[in-house]
């Protein structure tokens, strides 16, 4: 059995030979380079352009300006407040917003030419934080206002009102979060090149169905014109699965210049023009009775969401005070706020992480104004499977949270070595602290499919939509065609990264890669083995029913003897290709679930914090790719630790100007940043995943920053409120409390 | 808006540049030296536009001598231009990556006689004379690099984009600290960000790595 294993990568030998192509390393012959014109000012009305001298310039070959591009929104809102993303910007709204494109014969002269281009700008009020834009008397980002409520951004279950009437505990505060990138070490790229009237777009991208489909609309072509390839993508956290401008402005200068045409971002534009985790200001009042029983949880969140509209990131953080612990009375308003700032987008766990940490702070304080473990705490109080998420009225297909809880609580000896806050002795003060997490991701999603292909000499070519986005998602696939074919795993190659020649199983988002496109892979497995008993029944002369399958062998029925795959393949008149899909279980919910549990040593001294321990407790359904497993949860952890301690973009108030768009002052965790990560993997077996498993790719994000910042309490009795936490954070904080 | 493409001062260009190099030419260029045999298994270069611009102002052309992986590649090259760019555009190795291009990343290491440094921070004519190893030359034939074997088999990657460098940071360390302790590993991998954070298992990579040796 392979399942649980710990096996080498399907894709290890080209990867690490440096001969896996990325996007990036598209080089073709004759190919033009295509760089954007960035908007200066964070609000701006383009007024005129003027290209003469760019045109001239030697080596420039094709100039799009708004005028010259399709009507096609990027995305858009048609309900007042009406806010569209074009191809271009003629109304630039953030410091970096896209005005225009140029493809020149190498990236210097195209870059030559955007100096050579004059823009002439009508410079507008702009407005950057989001309780200042919900003002009436705040500049409008658009005509409508700055405001989105979606209809499900308010949320009320029960009465409030009532539920405050009977806590005997009450506490209110205020929570705010800070705008990050997902910084994948490949930035933004996509190459396009046309041969005769089809496009073929190599990109850095998880999603290549949906572009397609959006490209082709965009220009106005079939579907089967257009190819996208993706095989190998260097990181994506969430930032690349929708159609962005560069597919259509580098499929246009392509096709301009009847040439291939690459348009790749450079760090600095990352920063900018690529999606973002939103920021969040949170106004949380929660209450509770002597007994630690929840009575009320009111939230208003602000979700500063940038210059567009991409999607409700208010609702995605609402998630979290309505699902993770039980309370029949909810009161949420969430808004989502345009500002003038670069565009708040999915990022590992959506709106969770955002949400978890003022959440998770929260009960930690009631917890203590109660005079209870904050672990008993939230032990009583989290949605149980019959619960659900409190709101469609389905149990849970498996939850394994207080197993979760208690494996870490033991790791970490919380029993023994929790102590009250700040009575740990010395300058450098210790503490522990925990979080739990929920979420509604690592489920089961459409679309599903799958193609088997079975050789002649017994390998197996598995065809599947469902990219490797870093997650080792084909190697998973591999895995579980293998397993359910009753073949060595090594026979399995794996194709991704082609809407050519594999078929839409969606994106690995949501944490739904192994799930989704692993019952797809089953079926398209079940499927090839039908066909091969069938050839085998017809070579044997024998009948079906009297033949069954198991490992790697056809058996007849109750008997020793067997014949090979390889045998009956050989000898197949036409070739077997099994096909799967799969359906989304009914009335069950498919939820994540987790428990961290921090060690930090503070220095009251310095303001610095070591996280000396990080146990992350995942419940996982069922562990298919054992190393694959434990580098989400480690990886997504210290992701994590960057969120809390060390990532915020920083946008200058006077000028609207992003002040850290490089990797030096955005700093992401480095190797010497974090702890070891110890991950603890728990398997209740999901009745619903693919061999019991669930998802796992974003739940380890969304909770080290709370454990860590409770973990700082415990330490030093200094309370954070934002994040990043920093040196600051923790100084004024000791000041505070001696003061 | 409309954009003219000029034909004049195209055609003005190919008599100007001095920059057009013939493939025929190019390709003679290389059989007479020492190494011809090695044109074989090179990947076909790609010839930059040579209907570019005149050169800048200080910006010079040369054709450099380069030792890439114990062999030698001559490459006309413009004096700003980095060994990244050279590596993966003039040579056609693209393994080893570009993040950042600003030397604050280290998805670019790359060893030059015996030390690790960002590839995308050394300009290409600098490289003359000294011996270059990408992550290109660590393999043997079909057979992985003992390093390579020890990230698979501990599975110290994820997206794989900053792999080439952590492991020529890894190759530069072992060269010179056969058995470093999990300190020295971290602190030689320090100048290589992995966004994916693979870093618990690139260390236990590196240091099975160090103990098969």
């Amino acid at each position: 059995m392979v399942i649980g294993k710990k096996v080498e990568r399907v894709d290890a030998f080209e990867r690490l030979v440096g001969e896996a192509k990325f996007a990036s390393d598209i080089y073709l012959p004759g190919m033009l380079y295509a760089k954007m014109l960035r908007s200066p000012h964070p609000h701006a009305k383009v007024l005129g352009i003027d290209t003469t001298k760019a045109q001239i310039l030697p080596g420039v070959k094709a100039i799009l300006t708004p005028a010259d591009v399709p009507d096609f929104a990027i995305h858009k809102r048609e309900k007042p407040p009406t806010v569209v993303m074009p191809v271009l910007a003629s109304t630039a709204r953030y410091a970096g917003d896209e005005i225009l494109a140029v493809a020149a014969v190498d990236e210097e002269t195209a870059e030559q030419a955007l100096e050579l281009i004059r823009v002439n700008y009508q410079v507008l009020p702009f407005v950057l934080d989001a309780e200042e834009a919900v003002r009436p008397e705040a500049p409008k980002i658009y005509p409508e206002g700055n405001v989105i409520q979606e209809a499900a951004d308010t949320v009320i279950r029960g009465d409030v009102e009532e539920g405050f009437k009977q806590a005997d505990v009450i506490l209110e505060e205020k929570y705010k979060t800070h705008l990050i990138q997902h910084t994948t070490m490949e930035p933004r790229v996509t190459v396009a090149s046309w041969s005769g009237k089809k496009l073929t777009l190599w990109d850095s991208h998880k999603n290549p169905f949906r572009v397609r489909t959006e490209v082709a609309r965009a220009l106005n072509i079939k579907v089967n014109q257009v190819r996208i390839l993706t095989p190998y993508i260097g990181g994506d956290f969430g930032d690349k699965a929708f159609v962005e401008r560069q597919h259509i402005i580098a499929a246009l200068l392509a096709k301009k210049t009847n040439r291939p045409v690459k348009l790749e971002f450079t760090r600095e534009e990352n920063f900018l023009g690529a999606h973002h985790r939103y920021p969040t200001t949170w106004y949380l009042k929660y209450g509770v009775k002597k007994d630690g029983t929840l009575t009320a949880i009111q939230v208003k969140l602000y979700a500063d969401i940038g210059a567009y509209y991409h999607f409700d990131g208010a609702i995605a953080s609402l998630e979290v005070p309505q699902r993770v612990y039980r309370c029949s009375n909810v009161k949420l308003e969430g808004y989502n706020v345009l500002t003038n700032k670069p565009e708040g987008g999915h990022m590992r766990c959506v709106g969770h992480p955002a949400g978890m940490f003022p959440q998770e702070v929260h009960m930690d304080r009631l917890a203590e104004k109660l005079g209870m473990d904050t672990l008993t705490f939230r032990l009583k109080n989290y949605a149980r499977k019959e619960d659900g998420d409190q709101d469609r009225k389905f149990p849970y297909g498996s939850i394994g949270l207080e197993e979760c809880a208690r494996l870490g609580a033991e790791r970490i000896g919380w029993e023994a070595n929790w102590k009250k806050p700040g009575t740990s002795p010395g300058p450098v003060k210790r503490g522990l602290g925990v979080a739990f997490h929920s979420c509604r991701h690592g489920g089961i999603s459409p679309p599903m499919s799958a193609v088997i292909k079975l050789d002649p000499d017994g390998t197996v070519e598995l065809l599947s939509g469902l990219n490797d986005s870093g997650g080792w998602q084909k190697t998973t696939m591999a895995m579980i065609a293998a397993e359910e074919l009753g073949l060595p795993y090594e026979a399995v190659a794996v194709t991704t990264g082609d809407t050519d020649v594999t078929t839409d199983t969606g994106p690995p988002g949501g944490s739904r890669g192994t799930t989704s496109a692993g019952i797809a892979v089953i079926a398209a497995a079940r499927d090839a083995k039908n066909q091969l008993l069938e050839v085998a029944a017809e070579l044997l002369k024998m009948k079906k029913e009297s033949l069954e399958i198991k490992d790697g062998q056809i058996f007849v029925k109750g008997e020793e003897r067997s014949v090979p795959y390889r045998e009956i393949l050989s000898k197949a008149p036409s070739p077997i290709v099994g096909r799967g899909s799969g359906k989304v279980p009914q009335n069950v919910l498919l939820h994540s679930f987790g428990a961290h549990f921090a060690e930090v040593a503070v220095d009251t001294r310095t303001g610095k914090v070591e996280i000396l321990r990080l146990i992350a407790s995942h419940d996982v359904g069922r562990v298919i790719n054992r190393l694959g497993c434990e580098n989400q949860i480690q990886g997504g952890a210290v992701m994590g630790i960057g969120y809390g301690l060390m990532e915020r973009q920083f946008i200058d108030g006077r000028t609207g100007i992003c002040l850290n768009p490089n990797m030096v002052d955005f700093k992401i965790p480095s190797i010497l940043d974090v702890p070891l990560v110890e991950p603890i993997i728990v398997e209740p077996d999901d009745p619903y995943g693919p061999f019991g498993a669930k998802g796992v790719g974003e739940p380890p994000y969304s909770i080290p920053a709370p454990a860590i910042a409770n973990a700082i309490y415990n330490a030093v009795g200094v309370r954070c409120n934002e994040i990043p936490i920093n040196i600051r954070s923790i100084l004024d904080g000791l000041e505070k409390g001696r003061g | 808006m409309n954009v003219k493409e000029h034909r004049s001062s195209e055609e003005k260009e190919d008599k100007e540049s001095s920059l057009r190099v013939s493939r025929r030419g190019f390709l003679k260029g290389m059989a007479t030296s020492a190494v011809a045999a090695t044109m074989t298994s090179l990947p076909t270069p790609l010839l930059s536009e040579a209907e570019a611009t005149p050169l800048p102002t200080g910006v010079r052309e040369a054709v450099v001598r380069l030792n890439i992986n114990d062999r030698i590649y001559r490459v006309k090259v413009k004096s700003h231009w980095t060994l990244l760019d050279v590596l993966r555009k003039e040579i056609g190795m693209t393994g080893t990556k570009k993040a950042c291009d600003r030397g604050s990343c280290g998805a670019c290491t790359v060893i030059v006689d015996g030390k690790a440094v960002y590839a995308c921070s050394s300009l290409a004519i600098g490289m003359e004379g000294k011996k270059v190893l990408t992550v290109e030359g660590l393999r043997v034939g079909n057979e992985l690099h003992p390093i390579q074997k020890a990230f698979s088999l501990h599975g110290g990657y994820q997206c794989g984009f900053c792999t080439s460098g952590q492991m020529m940071s890894a190759k530069a360390l072992l060269d010179k600290n056969p058995k470093p302790t999990r300190e020295e590993v971290r602190v030689a991998l320090a100048g290589n960000l992995c966004r994916c954070a693979a870093y618990p298992k690139i260390i236990e990579s590196v240091l099975s790595a160090a103990e098969k040796r």
